[in-house]
């Protein structure tokens, strides 16, 4: 997320002006496009933005194309698939020519294939070159963000029960699951998962012959992911799991029933007759009575098994089929205002996902969030100094919550511990480059000072290492203002003076252990922000 | 019950020879203007030239290839072949005996006369020959035949003279030419008798002439009195005068003919880069493909032994005839300036009263669903709308499918407007239609020169469906605009043939037609779809469907009906099933225009089948079917026929009507069709079809003559005189409770 609001910053102002001036005449309704470069498709939608947060499909596009079955078994994008894709995203530019769409308003986006290919910045390059497309490479974890954002509009109707009981959200693809879990409406985790039609394929050396075979490998391969899942949650007290994705829409048409316009249900009943049904059949069978490509057909069966071998780990009678997908999800991110609800739920499920990450680390909970709640009110009040934005903000607030849950392996360089977590971790709606400078801001949490040549410090743009150092700086002091875990100062006011700032602590008891601890940690926040720090 | 092996068919060829006698009974009844009958008999030679190039061939071709056929009569190939010939030889004979003894008497009394060479006056003889010498045989390029020659050059049904030549003695020259040409003549010609074939006798040769496309084929002859007309046929000229063209050689026996040839040949699909060469290259092969008749007049009977011998033709594939041999060039006698009163009295297409003159077309469609009824109705709108989002800054692209257009059609003007204006302009030209591909090339380049996107068909496949959409960027939002319809794009033959359009704006089937051209552009697989319906793939599933649920709702006791117009119903397999649903005792209605290979009133199979064609004035081409659906009725319009080609290996489009409105108004046309009793003729369990005018003379019956088409006629002109009686304002009455109805 961060990178692709850098980049929106970094395009010139002139465009920008200019499409204001178009957007007066024609008014609010945009047009916007969404070109999704998957392991098995590439496909196109063309939206018309109604007003906020909703949106008239007007048109769209899908081509087969299977990028991923070269990618995973043999780690590069082959010759002739990259000039298939090419040829592909040049006469989807000549559709979208057709809607006389800005290019602004079209995203590009590429998943797991592209992602994981050796030579996909050739592939970018020559993409560019050859449509002026710029593709932007959604991470694993972005993906799980942008299905959720998408899902969670479908579902929009369900709100109140998911907030009730435990869910589990998930999208089978080609190269990648994306896996979702919610406590009473909250995400206590998610995970990209290494699972994936194609993948099976290919660990299976190329057949999908016995289903039966296939059916064991997955169950296998699953158990593990599954244990540690629970951890995280009550697996067997999800009620409510949705599934996302094509083969879930194809069983749905088929055997689900229609609930909203955004919508279906399966009953779990219905959904095993249906894959009965399948198992024994050819993918030519499937062709031919299901009515779908040879793309499609293929993947179905496999992509259903691992549905179904999540389905029954969990309570839930039925499966909620949204009709939507990641490219719905990257439609509501770019079409949507910022400050609009669906961001703010954004960066609580952002804290949520942490939370749940932190917990399972058994991090002393009431220090973690006391430190966060001191950190961001020192943050909110230094504003005019450090001038960074909202995602610097969650970041601190990320960084406070897991700053100790390196002690989990050993209080000795816990915070080496912790930056090791945080790095290898996934984080709901936080990018691999967020998940550094969280990453780095908890290795340095305690002393030290980060150089380009230590811990992937250097690998960070220049605007990110400031960053990392703010909320390093922060994160230091809001540390010490907790150093007896006791959360004794229950808050903080700033008062500025000329060369020092003073921290009016509003405490119980003694809190000269916290000063102390000021005075050893306090010198960073005196190097970036030019003050010495005192509490009283 | 009959196992479906066992269900009764009609033979498909046969089946539509007797749809050409229909036509053939316009020509002979003496209810219809002479003109109008004259049209009819060149309608039913060209149907036949068709017919043969296409049909007979592919028979031909199944028998020689030892293929047992598909036909489901069981009817082998050699059988089908022997029955066709038989049919159309008599039906030949019937349409010559019609032309030559009625029509062509009664237009000479009327002042209107073809005069034969043996009747010319000498000042008519004088001007035939003048015209022949000044412009004629400048043009012509005679061929000299050898013996073995398997006549490869004669080009598919172009017209043709043979003469048998014999040397002249020195002193018989009937008509010198200059001296030492003579001489040079002589000697070429004695080296060319050297390399003939020794068994050639009497030194005679064969020469054939052809004549030349450009050329005019009515010749009009000086003729006393300002009401008359005189006019003779080129190739009566050219066996009158012919003798000219071979100086030093006495014409010994001449004929006419023509050969028709297979032009069933398919272009090699795999050739995707250079599609456009390989269908030139089919249509060079077309010409002089192998031949499946020879059409011959009866001068001589050697010439026509000797004619089928060289093509290899059995007895039965020649036919001979009395001149003209070729009747296409009566259209253009009935096409003559005045003789209004021999012509039917004219049926202007009337505008539609649903859109206002000065208004863009999409204001009125914005509005609602639009109808419009062809021939009956202006084709003037469809036009309109292209020519509006042509000029119109607001829209963003077009997209439509081309299969059959005018020459300088209106619409491909306006599309080359749109795109010399930046609109994106989508354009499927299917080059494959059939006798159209060099028109349709020609005009794909056209199209692309003015920067639109050409989409040359689809390999393996047809596209035969028709689509036009606008996109528009409106204040509201974006707009679309669907025009589907059961016939081309042309605003020619929309004068002609009997078709439905609708305009439309509904969302959600113009957002399907968006998807559809994904698919024909080559931009997506083939979408699934809620409301259009494509074939290949979903038509035939879903008229099976909505046949199989009348049947479940008559087996329940309800009501079950069918009703169905379209041009053909020649696929086997919907007809078990409209037999199944018959058995079950669902009522079908069927109005076929041409090929139907269903029998109707047998017992067991096809009792509650009633099969009824209409050949009238215009073609009847739209494609309706009623589904009853227990009082919900759903009425879909169609390109498609019922036939195996067009469901399984074109891309049509089949379409619900979702407007109640619209649906009583198809609802009625229907009906009319069903009470036709002037034009209509019914098909027996006998096979044999009956005008309809026999059931009104019948005692009992006084039901008053209707004719579907005229009635059609009427209404539209009422409709379009009065406005749509929902416009209609009404007062609001008050009335006492009770008081009146």
């Amino acid at each position: 997320m961060a990178a692709e609001q850098e980049n929106k910053k970094e395009e010139p102002a002139a465009p920008a002006k200019k499409k204001k001036k178009a957007g007066k005449k024609l008014k609010q309704k945009r047009l916007v496009s969404v070109i999704d470069i998957g392991s098995t498709a590439i496909r196109l939608v063309v939206a018309e933005i109604v007003r906020e947060q909703e949106w008239k499909t007007l048109d769209r596009a899908v081509r087969p194309l299977s990028l991923g079955r070269d990618v995973f078994l043999r780690g590069s994008l082959s010759v002739a698939a990259m000039r298939e894709a090419i040829e592909i995203l040049a006469s989807f530019q000549e559709l979208l020519q057709g809607w006389k769409i800005a290019p602004e308003d079209v995203r590009v986006i590429a998943t797991a294939a592209i992602r994981e290919a050796i030579n996909r910045d050739i592939f970018l390059d020559r993409v560019q070159i050859r449509t002026g497309f710029r593709i932007n490479v959604v991470e694993g974890i972005e993906e799980n963000h942008l299905t959720y954002i998408a899902v969670q509009h479908a579902i929009e109707e369900l709100r109140p029960q998911f907030s009730r009981s435990s869910a589990m959200i998930l999208e089978v693809g080609g190269g990648s699951s994306e896996l979702m879990l919610l406590k009473r409406g909250r995400m206590v985790g998610a995970h990209n998962l290494g699972i994936g039609t194609l993948r099976v394929e290919q660990q299976l050396q190329g057949s999908f012959a016995d289903n039966d075979r296939v059916e064991e490998f997955l169950r296998e391969n699953i158990r593990v992911t599954r244990d540690s899942l629970n951890m995280e949650l009550r697996l067997d007290k999800v009620r409510y799991f949705v599934a996302v994705g094509g083969d879930a829409r194809i069983a749905a048409e088929h055997v689900g029933k229609r609930e909203t316009a955004t919508f279906s249900i399966i009953t779990r009943d219905a959904f095993y007759r249906f894959m009965d049904e399948l198992k024994h059949r050819t993918v030519e069978e499937c062709v031919r009575d299901l009515k779908l490509t040879w793309t499609e057909a293929e993947g179905l069966y496999p992509a259903l098994l691992i549905l179904r071998i999540f389905l029954d780990t969990t309570a839930a009678t039925q499966l909620i089929v949204p009709d939507v997908s990641i490219r719905e999800g990257v439609l509501l991110s770019f079409a949507v205002d910022p400050t609009h609800g669906i961001r703010r739920e954004f960066r609580q499920q952002v804290v949520d996902s942490s939370l749940g990450l932190a917990r399972r680390y058994r991090f002393d909970e009431a220090h973690g969030q006391h430190v966060a709640m001191l950190a961001l009110s020192i943050f909110d009040q230094l504003q005019e100094e450090h001038a960074m934005n909202d995602h610097a903000r969650l970041l601190l607030e990320v960084a406070a919550l897991l700053h100790d849950a390196g002690y989990f392996i050993n209080a000795d360089a816990h915070q080496k511990h912790s930056q090791y977590i945080v790095e290898n971790s996934e984080i709901f709606g936080l990018s691999g480059t967020d998940l550094k400078m969280v990453g780095n801001a908890v290795r340095f949490h305690r002393g030290g000072t980060p150089r380009p040549a230590r811990s992937g410090f250097g690998a960070l743009r220049w605007s990110q290492r400031m960053i990392v150092l703010k909320i390093t700086a922060i994160l230091r002091v809001a540390d010490a203002l907790d150093r007896g875990h006791v959360q004794r100062i229950r808050s903080v006011q700033l008062e500025r003076g000329e060369e020092e700032m003073v921290l009016h602590c509003e405490y119980t008891g003694d809190i000269s252990t916290e000063q102390h601890g000021l005075a050893v940690k306090g010198g960073m926040f005196e190097e970036i922000f030019g003050y010495r720090v005192i509490a009283r | 019950m009959t196992t479906p092996e066992r269900d009764p068919f009609i033979n498909r060829e046969l089946s539509w020879i007797e749809f050409n006698a229909r036509v053939l009974s316009e020509a002979e009844d003496s209810g219809v203007p002479l003109l109008e009958r004259l049209k009819f008999c060149a309608i039913v030679s060209n149907n036949f030239d068709e017919f043969f190039m296409v049909r007979v061939a592919t028979v031909k071709r199944q028998v020689e290839n030892g293929q047992i056929g598909t036909c489901p009569t069981a009817m082998s190939p050699r059988q089908q072949l022997n029955r066709i010939h038989a049919r159309c030889a008599e039906v030949t004979e019937r349409m010559y005996q019609v032309l030559t003894e009625e029509v062509l008497p009664g237009m000479a009394r009327e002042g209107l006369v073809r005069v034969q060479p043996r009747d010319w006056s000498p000042e008519q003889r004088d001007a035939a020959r003048a015209y022949f010498r000044e412009k004629v045989q400048p043009l012509l390029t005679p061929i000299r035949i050898g013996t073995g020659d398997t006549l490869s050059s004669v080009r598919n049904l172009a017209l043709h003279g043979a003469f048998v030549l014999e040397p002249l003695q020195e002193n018989q020259e009937p008509w010198p030419p200059r001296e030492e040409q003579r001489e040079n003549q002589h000697e070429e010609q004695h080296e060319k008798q050297q390399a003939q074939d020794p068994a050639q006798q009497e030194e005679e040769l064969l020469a054939l002439v052809p004549l030349p496309a450009i050329l005019e084929r009515v010749v009009y002859l000086p003729e006393r009195g300002a009401q008359r007309v005189a006019f003779t046929f080129l190739e009566e000229l050219l066996l009158e005068e012919g003798g000219h063209l071979f100086p030093g050689y006495t014409v010994r026996d001449s004929c006419l003919f023509r050969v028709t040839r297979d032009a069933d040949l398919s272009v090699d699909e795999g050739r995707d880069e250079d599609f456009v060469e390989a269908m030139e290259q089919v249509l060079e092969t077309r010409a002089r493909s192998r031949p499946v008749r020879l059409t011959i007049n009866n001068r001589s009977q050697r010439l026509r032994d000797l004619l089928a011998r060289a093509l290899g033709l059995e007895p039965q594939e020649v036919y001979q005839s009395p001149d003209p041999l070729e009747l296409n060039p009566l259209m253009q006698i009935a096409g003559i300036a005045g003789f209004d009163h021999l012509r039917n009295e004219p049926w202007h297409p009337v505008p539609s009263p649903e859109i206002e003159r000065d208004e863009p077309v999409w204001d009125a469609v914005r509005r609602r669903d639009i109808l419009l009824h062809f021939p009956y109705e202006a084709f003037d709108p469809v036009v309109r709308l292209v020519r509006d989002a042509a000029r119109d800054e607001d829209t963003l692209a077009l997209k439509i499918t081309l299969y059959r257009v005018s020459a300088d059609s209106p619409i491909v003007r306006a599309l080359e407007e749109a795109a010399t204006r930046g609109k994106q302009v989508t354009v499927l030209v299917e080059l494959k239609a059939r006798f159209d591909e060099q028109t349709n090339m020609d005009l794909a380049s056209r199209l692309e020169r003015a920067g639109a996107i050409v989409i040359q068909g689809i390999a393996h496949l047809k596209v035969h469906a028709k689509a036009l959409l606008v996109i528009r960027r409106g204040t509201g939002g974006i707009e679309r605009y669907a025009y589907l319809s059961t016939g081309n794009y042309n605003d020619r033959t929309a004068r002609l043939y009997g078709d439905i359009g609708i305009f439309t704006a509904r969302e959600q089937i113009t957002t399907e037609m968006g998807l559809f051209f994904n698919a024909v552009t080559g931009y997506s697989v083939i979408p699934g779809l809620k409301k259009l319906i494509l074939a290949p793939g979903s038509v035939r599933p879903r008229l099976l469907e909505m046949i199989r649920r009348e049947a479940l709702r008559a087996e329940n006791g309800e009501k079950g009906l069918i009703i169905a117009k379209m041009n053909s119903l020649a696929d086997p397999f919907l007809i078990r099933e409209l037999y199944a649903a018959s058995r079950k005792g669902v009522r079908i209605m069927l109005n076929v225009r041409g090929i139907c290979m269903l029998v109707p009133g047998v017992k067991g199979v096809s009792t509650g089948i009633r099969v009824v064609s209409i050949v009238d004035r215009f073609l009847e081409h739209s494609r309706i079917f009623y589904f009853e659906n227990g009082g919900a009725g759903e009425i879909y319009l169609s390109s498609a026929d019922w036939m195996p080609r067009n469901l399984d290996r074109r891309v049509e489009l089949m379409f619900p009507v979702e407007d109640a409105r619209l649906r009583r108004r198809i609802r009625g046309f229907l009906d009319a069709y069903f009470r036709d009793n002037t034009k209509a003729r019914e098909l027996g369990p006998d096979h044999q079809w009956k005008r309809a005018s026999a059931r009104r003379g019948k005692a009992g019956e006084t039901a008053p003559a209707l004719r579907a088409q005229e009635e059609l006629y009427r209404h539209s002109r009422e409709r379009a005189l009065e406005g749509e009686p929902e416009n209609r304002e009404m007062f609001r009455v008050r009335r006492r409770n009770g008081a009146g109805a």
